[in-house]
């Protein structure tokens, strides 16, 4: 009763350790998260082990090898797998939490703590882990460095399996075999029952006159040989009866051959698309910022060309497979998903979406892809395009941000282009960002140059910029909309704030050197305090 | 002021109805063909009176239509990009001469809209796309320009052609400080000495301004129409 007390007080330590969990994760991270960037230096690490743990056992079977090196290899290598080992034996799932969890059930159905029932349940889950494939490599790749026992180091074998652990590739090519298990083990059986007949009857014929065939192990032997079209010849028929069966074996055997290259290619090809999305998706949640573009129609591939050439990074989502294949060919991250389907987003980890751009040529699909993207996150801002009018509301509803309509935007070029055509193709020019013109937001930085001083005083022209006006925010406004406030052309006695947000519209090298300058003002002052 | 034209726009679907309805709001004739009843009638719910039902097709239509009203300008604003194309070809082999607009959604189409002879062709989805940019990148600018050009129908652009013997024939750009005198911001001009091509201020290059270079102006309407009365465009 004692025990099973400190039992549950160490469980609830640990639950309530904050360091504890800390370092849990860490290791966690370490070890199985792939998207954890500090993985891969652990992997390449381990790889580099294994490798050379696997080069000196070779070496060994020749000549003597140095001191240091057997002692490198049998102690640092095998202390650091045992050490891995043992690591995932215990991140594999958190015991307290078993603890606590039979300890909270027997406080409510009022029952004693059983501690069999717990010992029994953590055995359980920890003997599930020593008994999975990944884990069994892993103990067996430990062992050959036991030297005494020769037979050992065949484990060195296990070593490069655990390579299996390391690198992406390796697990996927499994991934594709086992994808097709029936298939190939309906052909594994097909093949072990035409040994198995044609290895008992070259046996039954051949025993006696064969000099090569003695035991049915011989005959077992040159049977998968022959099936395979191998046929070394160094047991061969020398009965009718015999050659007739190999004949028989050697048809059954191209048959075999043709139908397993068959199984696996079309396995590979099946399974490419998805590895390939997996890819992309993978190298998309390395990304700290990006956009998602569902629907790469002519709208969305001119914003993501102004989104690549300003080296802003997005995915790409489209149900329609040309059309992602274009998007990949452009050298744009695409996958192929229905975005209207929950399964488009599972991957996906909102956190680093800066916005989700809804861009098809149907309402509908715009309205069901924005429920959709709601539903998994609740902050993510969506921009969606609307093709008719009424489906504004609607779309605002489905959880849209923000509506663009390409006919809005056309209905007002279009009125303007009859008598003024130069000052359309200029602010074209400046929204498209053609011919180097800009038009760019530089905020005034607390303790830059521009922090407090009248509009008059900031020298413009020699700038080379021109000043369209000042975007202000004022915290206090009730909607969003009304917090930011765009001032035309403001006052020259104005007052610069802190916060404020000057528009000012030139060529790019000098935008970027009048931010430059106000960026390093304020570097300045702050050097000062 | 802003000169009145004759337009004939051709559709009326998801383009035709906000094109029109600019149109009408910068004070031009509309007139309105279609070859479907159901988008005539939409229109005249909106409030357009000079409705015609057209065949593409029927080429004496179309040309009495033009020469009975006089058109200035042909605008097709068909959602479908083909029936754009074929009809800035039709206006083109029957009037050599006729001002054509024409709206497509994809640079394949404005190519071939610019080789059938449209005048100026629009492409909605550059606009629209690039627009999106501002709005993710650089909200603040996207809200400027929102300002500039659609919501504030008070701040206007235009083009100002300097007329002969006015006070900025033969000055230099640099030496006016129209922001400040003014109160209109000059983003650029075309100067006629250095071809026809329109030049950002920004670029740095200081012009003499002569009689009949076009400076492109933003300010307050009142502002701009101050600055057009100071230079003589208007009376």
């Amino acid at each position: 009763m004692r025990i099973a007390q400190y039992i549950v007080d160490f469980a609830f330590l640990l639950d309530n350790s904050l360091r504890y969990q800390r370092i849990k994760r860490f290791f966690r991270n370490l070890l199985e998260n792939d998207d954890y960037p500090y993985k891969r230096y652990f992997d390449y690490f381990m790889i580099f082990l294994i490798l050379s743990s696997v080069v000196i056992i070779i070496e060994e079977v020749k000549t003597p090898i140095a001191k240091w090196l057997y002692f490198y290899d049998v102690y640092f290598v095998t202390a650091v797998f045992i050490i891995e080992y043992l690591l995932r034996l215990w991140v594999y799932n958190d015991v307290h939490k078993i603890i606590i969890t039979e300890y909270e059930e027997s406080l409510f159905l009022e029952r004693e703590f059983d501690i069999k029932k717990v010992c029994k349940e953590i055995l359980k889950k920890k003997l599930e882990y020593i008994f999975s494939p990944l884990a069994l490599i892993d103990l067996l790749a430990i062992l050959p460095s036991y030297r005494e026992f020769r037979i050992l180091r065949i484990f060195v074998l296990f070593r490069v399996f655990k390579l299996l652990r390391y690198s992406q590739n390796i697990t996927h090519f499994f991934q594709v075999l086992a994808a097709k298990k029936l298939e190939l083990s309906t052909l594994l059986v097909l093949v072990a029952f035409t040994i198995l007949v044609s290895g008992i009857s070259i046996y039954v014929f051949e025993e006696r006159t064969n000099p090569n065939i003695t035991t049915l192990y011989d005959a077992f032997y040159w049977a998968l040989v022959t099936i395979s079209t191998v046929g070394y010849g160094d047991i061969a028929p020398t009965t009718h009866e015999g050659r007739a069966i190999t004949m028989i074996i050697i048809l059954v055997g191209v048959g075999l051959i043709s139908f397993s290259t068959s199984i696996i290619v079309s396995a590979f090809s099946e399974k490419l698309t998805e590895i390939r999305e997996n890819r992309i998706i993978h190298s998309a949640r390395k990304l700290e910022s990006y956009y998602i573009i569902c629907g790469f129609t002519n709208m969305a591939r001119l914003l993501a060309k102004r989104l690549k050439r300003e080296g802003v990074d997005f995915l790409i989502i489209d149900y329609d497979i040309e059309a992602v294949n274009k998007a990949l060919s452009l050298g744009y991250l695409a996958i192929c998903e229905d975005a209207t389907q929950s399964e488009a987003f599972k991957q996906i980890n909102f956190n680093n979406v800066k916005a989700v751009m809804v861009l098809t040529n149907s309402d509908m699909h715009n309205i069901y892809i924005c429920l959709n993207v709601r539903s998994f996150s609740k902050e993510c801002f969506i921009i969606s395009r609307a093709v008719d009018y009424n489906s504004h509301k609607k779309l605002k509803l489905a959880g849209a941000n923000y509506i663009i309509s390409p006919y809005v935007t056309a209905g007002f070029f279009a009125a303007k282009v009859i008598n003024e055509p130069i000052a359309i193709e200029a602010i074209n020019d400046i929204l498209i960002a053609r011919k180097n013109a800009l038009c760019e937001q530089v905020e005034v930085i607390r303790g830059s140059f521009l922090d407090g001083i009248k509009i008059k005083d900031v020298n413009f022209d020699k700038f080379k910029l021109i000043l369209l006006g000042i975007v202000r925010i004022n915290a206090d406004a009730p909607t969003e909309e009304l917090r930011r406030k765009f001032y035309f052309n403001p006052d020259e006695q104005e007052e610069l704030r802190v916060g404020d947000i000057l528009i000012v519209m030139g060529y790019s090298i000098s935008i970027a050197h009048f931010k430059s300058q106000v960026v390093e003002s304020s570097l300045h002052y702050d050097k000062k305090i | 002021m802003i000169k009145k034209y004759k337009i004939l726009q051709f559709g009326f679907g998801r383009y035709g109805e906000q094109i029109a309805r600019n149109l009408a709001l910068e004070g031009h004739q509309v007139f309105i063909a279609d070859s479907s009843k159901e988008a005539l009638k939409s229109a005249s719910k909106e409030g357009f009176e000079d409705l015609f039902v057209v065949d593409l097709e029927n080429d004496a239509q179309l040309t009495d239509l033009v020469l009975d009203y006089g058109f200035d300008y042909i605008f097709c604003a068909y959602d479908d990009e083909e029936k754009n194309i074929y009809l800035t070809i039709t206006f083109k082999a029957l009037f050599r001469n006729l001002k054509i607009i024409a709206i497509c959604e994809s640079k394949e189409t404005e190519r071939k809209l610019k080789l059938a002879g449209a005048h100026y062709v629009i492409d909605t989805m550059v606009a629209a796309a690039n627009r999106l940019y501002y709005i993710l990148e650089k909200p603040a600018v996207a809200e400027a320009i929102d300002k500039i050009l659609f919501k504030d129908r008070s701040i206007i652009f235009e083009e100002i052609e300097i007329p002969k013997n006015s006070f900025l024939d033969g000055v230099n750009l640099k030496d006016t400080a129209f922001s400040k005198k003014y109160r209109v911001i000059v983003i650029g001009l075309v100067d006629k000495e250095l071809g026809n091509k329109f030049i950002f201020v920004t670029r740095g290059i200081n012009h003499k301004i002569d009689a009949g270079d076009i400076l492109v102006v933003i300010g307050k309407k009142e502002d701009v129409y101050r600055f057009k009365k100071l230079l003589g465009v208007v009376v």
